[in-house]
């Protein structure tokens, strides 16, 4: 994972999947402790419902057998307080006082006969009356000044009168609360780990895709030699690189089925050519003087745009199908530019045409400089061929969005409407032209080859504008994407 | 001066014999590999011409088997390929020179020259030319023909200079483009010219001899005699 490309981790895909993920498992766990939970709570209430009826029973039975004299209080109390002592679910607590369970008998009348608990009993009295407990099937009966609610069953003895049994759900809750509160802290680490292992899973995985694009981008249309990286693992990430890598074995093979061509037609072509060229020059020596020389000397002028045009036409061949072979160095357009206009000038003066060029200074792209020259001559050149006696040149040089933005006008007639459209075509000129119309075919060629980007028009006040636009060099220390592969002159 | 000639096509190796003799070397020409390496182990060579396409074998290999020979002699590399090997461009960088075909004779003769001149010592570097009666003063960037300043731009000093050191020599468009602008291009145009007419314009004034010829097809000569 290199540095330059990392995006903050909040946009990343890993983090996304993770979160969702995580939203997931979250969600799950969460329900499936809610049913847990219920079930433990009914669970621990069926207990506690079973000792509360089983209590009032043997109370009841208690409070029924003993003889009603003075001591029947006191019997029937210390029972109830020994059963107290067996509440189910009771936690140590640190007073002595019971205060989670009470017992009650209430008189034919309804008043309050025989009181065990905390307190007189008078508010729990209200409590069991205003709930109006009945059955020995225990409910929860709300009593003011206790918090939690209190489940209480109750029955009916022999004589009339009610006896009830009353069991704080105090306890009950706190073991329920203390088993939410443990698992909601196991529940946030697992949730937290959950996170993190999909979120390293997830970007370690995503990390090869990563490495993969970043290959595949460096590998552009120049540097067809490496690979992307492929993993030892069969999964569906490998496959991508195996797929990437077997598209490019089948480009590689194209593009080197083109330069084959390209370089073998070069190779058949300049051989006799060269043989016919020397021949001439040996002619040439001999017959140097009076009208012999003439037609020989036109000869090798010919020979030589030939060549100049079997390379140009090669370039564009090539150019059109993005596999043109370039061999970058830096270049300072600045100063190109001034050269040619130094080589360019006498020429244009000599047809009163004025050149002048407006720079900011230095502007540095890495390109492959032969097409870059010969991409400048060859603009100087359509000025110098097309441009009627008289007229204005000016070359504009930019720093313009991270390219350099060369753009050259002039007050000449301008392009011809039926060409316009056609410009950047192979063997398109204008009617006056003898070139062999690869002139602009050629710099549209080199542009794109180099990434950048070219159009021509009319200027409005008449006159023809060509702008150009080519990357800028990376700054000092930057990673240039373009490896050389290999490069052709 | 002995060069071996490296080139497999009858017709290129035949005028290249021709004109490198006129030139002055002493050429054993061999057609194929194995010939080649036969001549360079029993002879002593100043400089090669190898051709990069060989019927037996490439030509770099050639030379890599020459140089482990105990090869000492500067390579000029002839290519029709359109594309450098990156082998070549090793080469180039280990002292050797590359020429594409078709070339002029004129700029092959001018790479050889300047391949020998590179593996010999050097001589100390004047700070003044002379031709006849042109005079170069490379250090105040002055130029005098009989002693009056010709009054040069710094440009056409530069090709002047250009003009002195290969005095006597043709020297063509596209040398010249090469080693006065640093380009390696060919003009539709006749720039080139233009300078040059210009420069001939300063040079050879009226009544005096003219120095500066003009070899239609071939390119231009300083006369230094």
């Amino acid at each position: 994972m290199s540095s330059k490309t990392s995006k903050p981790v909040m946009r990343s895909a890993a983090w996304r999947i993770s979160l969702w993920a995580t939203l997931a498992f979250a969600c799950g766990t969460m329900l499936a402790f809610v049913f847990l939970q219920s079930f433990v709570a009914n669970d621990i209430q069926r207990r506690s419902d079973a000792w509360l009826s089983g209590e009032v029973e043997v109370l009841g039975d208690v409070a029924e057998r003993t003889p009603k004299d003075a001591l029947y209080d006191r019997v029937v109390g210390e029972v109830a307080e020994l059963a107290g002592k067996e509440v189910p679910n009771k936690l140590p607590s640190e007073s002595n006082s019971n205060d989670s369970v009470f017992f009650l008998q209430t008189g034919l009348d309804g008043s309050l006969k025989l009181w065990v608990g905390t307190g007189n009993g008078a508010a729990d009295l209200k409590a069991i009356q205003a709930t109006s407990v009945v059955s020995d099937r225990p409910v929860d009966v709300r009593v003011s000044g206790f918090g939690v609610p209190f489940r209480v069953a109750s029955t009916k003895i022999g004589d009339g009168t009610r006896i009830y049994l009353g069991l704080s759900e105090r306890d009950e809750l706190r073991v329920l609360r203390s088993l939410r509160l443990r698992f909601f802290v196991l529940w946030l680490l697992l949730v937290l780990l959950g996170f993190l292992i999909v979120f390293f899973t997830t970007r370690r995985m995503l990390s090869h895709v990563r490495g993969i694009t970043e290959a595949a981008s460096r590998i552009g249309s120049t540097d067809l030699n490496t690979r992307v990286p492929t993993t030892m693992r069969n999964d569906e990430v490998a496959q991508l690189a195996l797929t990437l890598n077997h598209m490019l074995d089948r480009i590689e093979n194209s593009m080197h089925q083109l330069h084959t061509i390209t370089d073998s037609l070069a190779h058949d072509l300049r051989s006799p050519l060269t043989a016919i060229r020397g021949k001439l020059e040996t002619s040439l020596s001999t017959a140097r003087d009076g009208e012999q020389a003439e037609p020989i000397v036109c000869a090798i002028e010919e020979l030589d745009r030939l060549t100049d045009f079997l390379n140009k036409s090669l370039d564009v061949a090539e150019a059109k199908a993005d596999a043109l072979r370039l061999s970058p160095s830096e270049i300072d357009m600045d100063e190109l530019l001034r050269a040619m206009i130094d080589l360019y000038e006498p020429s244009m003066s000599d047809k009163t045409l004025r050149v002048s060029l407006t720079s900011g200074g230095p502007l540095k792209i890495v390109a492959d400089a032969a097409l870059i020259h010969r991409m400048i001559a060859n603009l100087f050149d359509n000025e110098l061929k097309h441009l009627p006696a008289g007229c204005r040149v000016s070359i504009r040089l930019e720093p313009k969005n991270g390219a350099a933005s060369l753009v050259l006008e002039d007050n000449g007639p301008g392009f011809e409407d039926e060409i316009r459209p056609h410009l950047f075509e192979r063997r398109v000129k204008g009617r006056e032209s003898n070139g062999h119309g690869l002139g602009l075919a050629f710099v549209e060629a080199v542009v794109r080859a180099h990434g950048g980007t070219v159009s021509a028009s009319n200027r409005q006040g008449g006159g023809a504008q060509i702008a150009i636009s080519l990357p800028l060099a990376p700054r000092e220390g930057a990673h240039f994407p373009v490896a050389v592969m290999s490069g052709s002159k | 001066m002995r060069l071996l000639l490296v080139e497999d096509e009858v017709d290129i190796q035949s005028f290249l014999r021709c004109s490198l003799e006129e030139a002055g070397y002493q050429v054993e020409a061999a057609a194929d590999g194995k010939t080649a390496e036969r001549l360079a182990a029993d002879g002593v060579y100043d400089v090669l011409i190898v051709d990069l396409g060989l019927p037996d074998q490439d030509g770099i290999t050639l030379i890599l088997r020459l140089r482990q020979m105990g090869v000492r002699a500067p390579v000029l590399i002839l290519s029709a390929r359109r594309s450098v090997d990156d082998r070549v461009r090793g080469l180039e960088q280990g002292g050797d020179d590359y020429l594409t075909k078709p070339f002029a004779l004129a700029e092959l003769l001018a790479r050889l020259r300047n391949l020998i001149r590179r593996n010999s010592p050097q001589p100390s570097e004047a700070t003044r030319l002379r031709v006849q009666d042109l005079e170069l003063d490379l250090l105040r960037r002055e130029a005098l023909r009989s002693g009056q300043d010709l009054q040069l731009t710094p440009q056409e000093f530069v090709l002047l200079e250009y003009l002195c050191r290969n005095a006597g020599r043709v020297v063509t468009r596209s040398m010249i483009l090469d080693q006065v602008w640093g380009m390696r291009i060919q003009p539709d145009t006749n720039v080139v010219d233009v300078h040059i007419y210009r420069l001939r314009g300063k040079v050879d004034g009226k009544g005096q001899q003219p120095l500066i010829r003009t070899l239609r097809g071939v390119g231009y000569v300083l006369k230094d005699k």
